[in-house]
């Protein structure tokens, strides 16, 4: 297991609580005002998902789309959110772990072993790619890289994956592992418990792995009520939607990364209950 | 006429793969969210099935027959032998007159056929497709109403504007039409869209207008789609007593080129031809020709394949005056196909096609889709180029203009 989440695991344990993780695209909406949310967000998160925008996704709600078209029009390029994230751990003081998800086209185009080392090179804890089918061979080569330097590929499982799918994503899975609640697109729906329990229940009888939920978590209620069954809980769209609220409103870099912040600190109480 | 049965000559591997041997660069496979493969699954093994089911593929061509009026004839263009430089200087020039079927375009036949499957192998409820110049959806949307299935059709909205008279149509057939406008507000992001949709929906089936999109849709579509080439093959034996010397058709996505070119694809003496659009010009970058300028591969809406695309892997809008060419990438197979070499590339211009239509119109007396002009266009360059009087040459005239002439007409008066 990754280091950092091997830290993580390990304090919310002794703390009796799941742990948090937010969702953010990388340079939404500027480079400056994301930098200063995410070091905020590290206050309140044991996790942090960064976002890499790709223009034709095709598992995002169009508020994360929206977030992405305001992200590549701040200039987001891969590299860009390396040196993002990068700048962000050397600002903070948390354990919080870092990953990147996106889809496999940027990877692709960025050069596996480079996006792989760049990864290492700026902190990055963890990968989340959401299209990259476990039978593909760049998934391989993918979670050969991250394994041998020490950082996680965290897979996705859906409510409507077979055993088949759940057992080679487990195979590939060595921190934890992310359950989609429902069928449908990035915070279309609301979370689906009965879907949470069913997967979980599956997955603890095969596996002891740590296991996130995500999709449609969009309050401190669904908060808890996740947290009850999962040891992560993962809340992406109300987020980004709060930081689409605060832009409108004319706020940036600090005076955003608060107006973020004080929303997300409330949500991530949600796990200590 | 007995349409001979399709047979399997370029089969990817199971993952869903063409691999070019010399390069070992591979095209196509199934890159997905993982709440789509259960869906990719269902219909890959529905479509292993139907391939074996007698019944479905005798009813299926029945249908195709007498509703979509697949058996279309192949008309000796005497006119564009003219134009070429005649017949004692090229050979003969045939078209094959797809634009006379039932919806006047190639798109009836993929999109009826999928339907088919959907209703009857996969027992659907609903169709999610999407749409650029509104030829698919309207022929999605006409084979789901006589299938009594609800159709769900997202288009750009970008498209929505330009071709109004195929929205039209496909809103009278009862189709329920979802603008997408997200980014380049186009086919791209609509295909993004119901992919999408579907995701929400696994009791839904995704009908895929082109050769494109995760395994199996590639295969399944030209499958479907090569009806027509098939039965050109036949026509064109019992017209000539043999293959054409070359077969030309337009690309965008790469359907109606997979269908009528596919049942060549192992006869070398036949030179196939794709023509792309190249818009204002390759050299502008407002262009919608991936192959011709050199894509590099990446990784669009579930397949690896050549996509216009930025440095970073932001995927470049194309630009064409043809909405069903205003693609940018390309089918999977077709990729690889060019990549070998056996599909030849060429690109016409935004200009270039807008003066083989008002040709076409005046001289022949047929009203061509914009998308055809491209490839009449390059095709009489190709023909002129090769001045064989020995030669055959077969054009696929892929649809009918109907959706094309406010725009034409204004073309053709702002050039008078």
């Amino acid at each position: 297991m990754n280091k950092t989440f091997e830290k993580i695991f390990a304090k919310a344990k002794s703390e009796n609580r799941s742990c948090f993780v937010a969702f953010v695209t990388g340079m939404d909406p500027d480079y400056e005002s994301s930098k200063q949310i995410l070091i905020e967000l590290s206050k309140y998160c044991d996790c942090i998902e960064v976002g890499v925008s790709f223009n034709t996704s095709t598992s995002d709600s169009s508020i994360i789309m929206g977030a992405n078209d305001r992200a590549i029009k701040s200039g987001a390029k891969t590299e860009k959110i390396f040196k993002l994230i990068k700048q962000v751990k050397k600002n903070i003081e948390s354990d919080t772990a870092f990953v990147t998800m996106g889809y496999l086209n940027q990877i692709h185009v960025y050069g596996i072993d480079r996006y792989i080392n760049d990864c290492k090179k700026s902190g990055v804890d963890g990968c989340i790619v959401v299209d990259s089918n476990n039978e593909a061979p760049e998934d391989d080569k993918i979670f050969k890289g991250l394994t041998n330097n020490n950082m996680a590929f965290i897979k996705l499982i859906a409510p409507t994956n077979d055993s088949n799918y759940i057992k080679q994503s487990l195979k590939k899975s060595l921190s934890w592992l992310y359950i989609v609640s429902y069928a449908g697109v990035t915070g279309s729906k609301k979370v689906n418990i009965n879907n949470v329990k069913k997967l979980t229940k599956l997955i603890r009888k095969q596996s002891k792995i740590p296991i996130g939920v995500g999709f449609g978590i969009k309050n401190y209620n669904d908060v808890k009520n996740v947290s009850k069954l999962a040891d992560l809980v993962v809340c992406g769209s109300s987020i980004v939607e709060k930081i689409k609220e605060g832009n409108k409103k004319g706020l940036t870099n600090q005076n955003l990364a608060q107006f973020v912040g004080k929303y997300v600190r409330r949500l991530s109480e949600g796990v200590k209950n | 006429m007995k349409i001979p049965p399709f047979k399997e000559i370029n089969a990817p591997d199971k993952l869903g793969y063409w691999t070019n041997k010399k390069t070992g660069e591979t095209y196509g496979g199934q890159y997905i969210s993982p709440l789509l493969i259960p869906n990719l699954k269902k219909v890959e093994t529905g479509f292993k099935k139907a391939m074996k089911n007698k019944k479905f593929l005798a009813d299926l061509e029945e249908q195709l027959v007498n509703h979509i009026g697949i058996v279309t004839p192949i008309l000796r263009s005497k006119e564009l032998e003219e134009i070429a430089g005649g017949e004692k200087k090229i050979g003969k020039i045939f078209l094959k007159r797809t634009d006379l079927h039932h919806d006047s375009s190639h798109k009836p036949v993929s999109a009826f056929s999928s339907v088919f499957f959907a209703k009857h192998i996969l027992k659907a409820k609903k169709i999610i497709t999407e749409t650029g110049a509104s030829m698919n959806a309207r022929a999605v949307a006409s084979a789901c109403a006589k299938l009594n299935l609800s159709c769900e059709v997202h288009i750009g909205a970008l498209d929505a504007e330009k071709v109004s008279l195929n929205k039209d149509i496909t809103e009278l057939y009862g189709a329920d039409i979802k603008v997408c406008h997200d980014s380049t507000k186009s086919l791209l992001p609509a295909m993004a869209a119901a992919l999408r949709s579907w995701q929400g929906d696994p009791t839904a089936m995704y009908v895929v207008g082109s050769v494109c999109g995760p395994h199996p849709y590639p295969l399944m579509v030209r499958t479907f789609a090569s009806i027509i080439g098939r039965i050109a093959k036949k026509q064109m034996k019992d017209l000539i007593g043999k293959s054409p010397s070359t077969v030309f058709a337009v690309c965008g996505g790469g359907s109606n080129l997979s269908a009528i070119s596919y049942p060549f694809y192992n006869e070398k003496s036949v030179d196939i031809f794709g023509i792309e659009s190249a818009g204002k010009g390759i050299a502008s970058g407002a262009h919608a020709a991936t192959i011709t300028s050199k894509a590099p591969i990446g990784i669009l809406l579930g397949a690896r394949s050549n996509v216009l695309m930025d440095a970073d892997g932001q995927v470049d809008p194309s630009e064409t005056e043809a909405s069903g060419l205003d693609f940018s990438g390309t089918g999977p197979e077709i990729c690889y196909m060019a990549s070998t070499g056996r599909i030849k590339f060429r690109a016409t211009t935004d200009k270039e096609a807008q003066e083989t239509f008002l040709i076409m119109c005046k001289k022949t007396g047929i009203l061509p889709a914009i998308e055809a002009c491209y490839v009449i266009h390059a095709a009489i360059k190709e023909i002129k180029r090769r001045k064989n009087p020995k030669e055959n040459h077969l054009i696929h005239l892929c649809g009918s203009g109907e959706s094309n002439v406010g725009r034409m007409l204004k073309y053709k008066r702002n050039n008078e």
